[in-house]
């Protein structure tokens, strides 16, 4: 029997596996690095907003808009900086939008997938499939178009009455840009991401758990439903926390049909609720990012930032938390 | 010189010239960027301006008359189209006026009104006024008004020749370009907005109002009797301007082909000369 020869060494003294783990290790190191600095740059710079509002930044109190144009306004010469922020509708319309698309596109997302890996026929397995990821690959702004051409005005003339536009007219417009709009839209936008995740995931519960319950008779459906979805649950959860990561940071869409007024709207005001409009955290950045070179404005658009920051990394963790449980069942997470 | 030596000289040259040639070839281009509301003069000017000069290249960016101003302050533009005269905020600009435009308020085709006073319009816009019928309109639904974010330079001419200074209600949906706003009135029966001259032209499905009973068009902008009359103002550097850029304001104030453009794109001219330039005689040769 031969010796084992021994792996070639390179002119330095390291091998090329070694090498190669090095120079991977440190690729992996310089991004660390740059999250992390990432981090820092944008938590130093919205610190002052937050240090001077302390929670009231998060709370409720007077009309953002207000507040903005007199931060920005503030940096004019001869004037003092001003600071006073209170964001609640702002974070309000970020949770509603965000909950509303991820649960209305959860549901779809969940049995479409399940039609797609267990019912559906070959020929329209094969049409579906790349539907579903041109839908995904479509830029936001074009979903924007959509909204502000067809849905927007549908909401407005269709959906809203004169009554209900009469019962809140001096405090807010109904005019079709709103919520429902955004959540609706939305909801269009991420239902691909998540079905193919939830697909991946379905197709991955091995064919032999699902046999065996065949086997004893028991329907497709019900099979499918208790032993299929059940196994996937680990990747619903991560299909779910993309598609809620992706909800959070979507800007243009958001910007253009949502109504662009940091309005909170009222459960209390029964169904007009849903035609309110409102404005996310993203789409305020993004409107309000024209006055980045004013101190006060940058700090308080950093803020917002930082906000959303926080929210996906809490995100990520509340994913990993959820999927922990579910190892016992020995599924693919 | 040995034979790989110039093999290589060859092969660095032959690299260095595709990479050479886009630079010399973009010389001449000038990025500007401001209000939106001036995006569609700005590119009938420019595409205009390439008869003068073929090879000044214009890249423009509608981030906002305010954020334009700003640009030209930090160097990151060469220039930057206002639709608002100079705040004690730009320190180390110049403001040049360009043409003349108006800001017009405008309604759904639908709507049977013809015109409102500036207080009428100021009522609306402070959420004062909800419904059509308080200002005399046929319609018999609540107002749906329309403006531009409080970033937009837009946005602080209307607040400051018709709000007096204070910030429009939140009933106010607030869109983030011109265009926008004209889709939102023509697609809403209820809809009223502010918009600039160019965006509310025939095509653009919204019905012009006349304010003070001035109607939003050319000859009353021109005698500055439109009560929204306003100056569309070109923003360089106080100091080292581009000159390119320096050589287009001025062609686009006084030329007579670029008041042409500018009337054709929907603007009033102001400063522009009113006949073509006499082209010079041709001398008859005498024959010998």
């Amino acid at each position: 029997m031969a010796p084992a020869s021994r792996p070639r060494r390179a002119p330095g003294g390291l091998a090329p596996d070694q090498r190669a783990e090095l120079l991977l290790g440190a690729l992996v190191c310089g991004v660390l690095l740059l999250v992390l600095a990432l981090v820092v740059f944008v938590f130093r710079e919205a610190w002052p907003s937050f240090a001077r509002n302390g929670l009231r930044w998060f709370g409720p109190g007077g009309n953002p808009d207000q507040q903005i144009e007199a931060i920005f306004t503030s940096s004019d010469l001869l004037r003092k900086p001003v600071y006073t922020f209170h964001a609640w509708p702002i974070v309000w319309g970020t949770l509603l939008c965000t909950v509303g698309a991820v649960c209305l596109s959860f549901v779809a997302a969940l049995f479409v997938a399940v039609f797609v890996v267990e019912f559906a026929p070959e020929w329209i397995r094969r049409v579906l499939e790349p539907v579903v990821r041109l839908l995904a690959s479509v830029p936001s702004v074009i979903f924007g178009l959509l909204g502000v051409l067809v849905l927007v005005p549908f909401v407005g003339r269709h959906v809203i009455t004169n009554d209900a536009r009469r019962s809140v007219a001096y405090v807010v417009s109904l005019s079709g840009y709103s919520l429902l709009a955004g959540v609706v839209i939305l909801s269009l936008m991420i239902s691909p991401l998540m079905i193919a995740v939830f697909s991946d995931g379905l197709r991955a519960v091995p064919r032999g758990w699902l046999e065996g319950s065949l086997g004893l008779g028991i329907n497709r459906w019900r099979t499918f439903w208790k032993i299929g979805v059940r196994t996937a649950r680990p990747a619903l959860v991560a299909g779910t926390v993309l598609a809620t990561a992706r909800a959070l940071g979507e800007t243009v869409m958001l910007a253009m049909v949502t109504g662009g007024v940091s309005f909170a709207p009222n459960p209390a005001d029964g169904l007009i609720f849903f035609v309110e409009p409102t404005r996310p955290l993203a789409a305020t950045i993004l409107q309000t990012a024209e006055e980045l070179t004013s101190s006060p404005m940058r700090h308080t658009i950093f803020a917002m930032a930082a906000v959303l920051l926080f929210s996906a990394a809490l995100l990520s963790l509340a994913g990993w938390a959820a999927k922990q449980p579910m190892r016992k069942y020995g599924a693919r997470p | 010189m040995t034979t790989r030596t110039t093999a290589l000289l060859g092969v660095v040259a032959a690299l260095a010239v595709p990479i050479a040639a886009p630079a010399a070839s973009h010389a001449a281009t000038v990025f500007g960027s401001g209000s939106s509301a001036m995006q569609p003069y700005f590119d009938a000017l420019a595409a205009g301006y390439k008869k003068v000069d073929r090879h000044a290249t214009f890249v423009y960016n509608p981030d906002g008359g305010n954020a334009g101003a700003r640009d030209v302050q930090q160097g990151k533009s060469a220039f930057a189209l206002q639709t608002r005269p100079p705040l004690p905020s730009d320190s180390g600009l110049s403001y040049s006026k360009l043409f003349l435009d108006g800001l017009c308020v405008a309604v759904n085709p639908a709507n049977s009104l013809r015109g409102l006073s500036i207080g009428q319009v100021r009522d609306i816009f402070l959420g004062n006024v909800t419904a059509w019928q308080q200002v005399g309109s046929n319609l018999n639904a609540p107002i749906s008004a329309f403006g531009r974010n409080s970033t937009a330079g837009l946005y602080t001419f209307f607040q400051s020749a018709v709000l007096d200074g204070a910030t429009q209600a939140t009933n106010v949906t607030q869109l983030d370009t011109d265009g926008e706003v004209a889709v939102a009135v023509a697609r809403n029966q209820a809809g009223i907005g502010y918009v600039g001259l160019a965006s509310s032209g025939p095509g653009s499905g919204v019905k012009r109002l006349k304010l003070g009973g001035q109607p939003c068009q050319a000859s009353a902008i021109k005698t500055l009797k439109y009560p929204l009359s306003r100056y569309g103002w070109i923003v360089l550097p106080a100091r080292h301007p581009n000159r390119t850029a320096t050589r287009f304001a001025d062609w686009v104030r006084t030329s007579y082909a670029a008041g042409q453009i500018i009337a054709k794109a929907g603007a009033v001219p102001a400063f522009n000369a009113t006949h073509p330039p006499k082209k010079p005689k041709k001398r008859a040769r005498k024959r010998t």
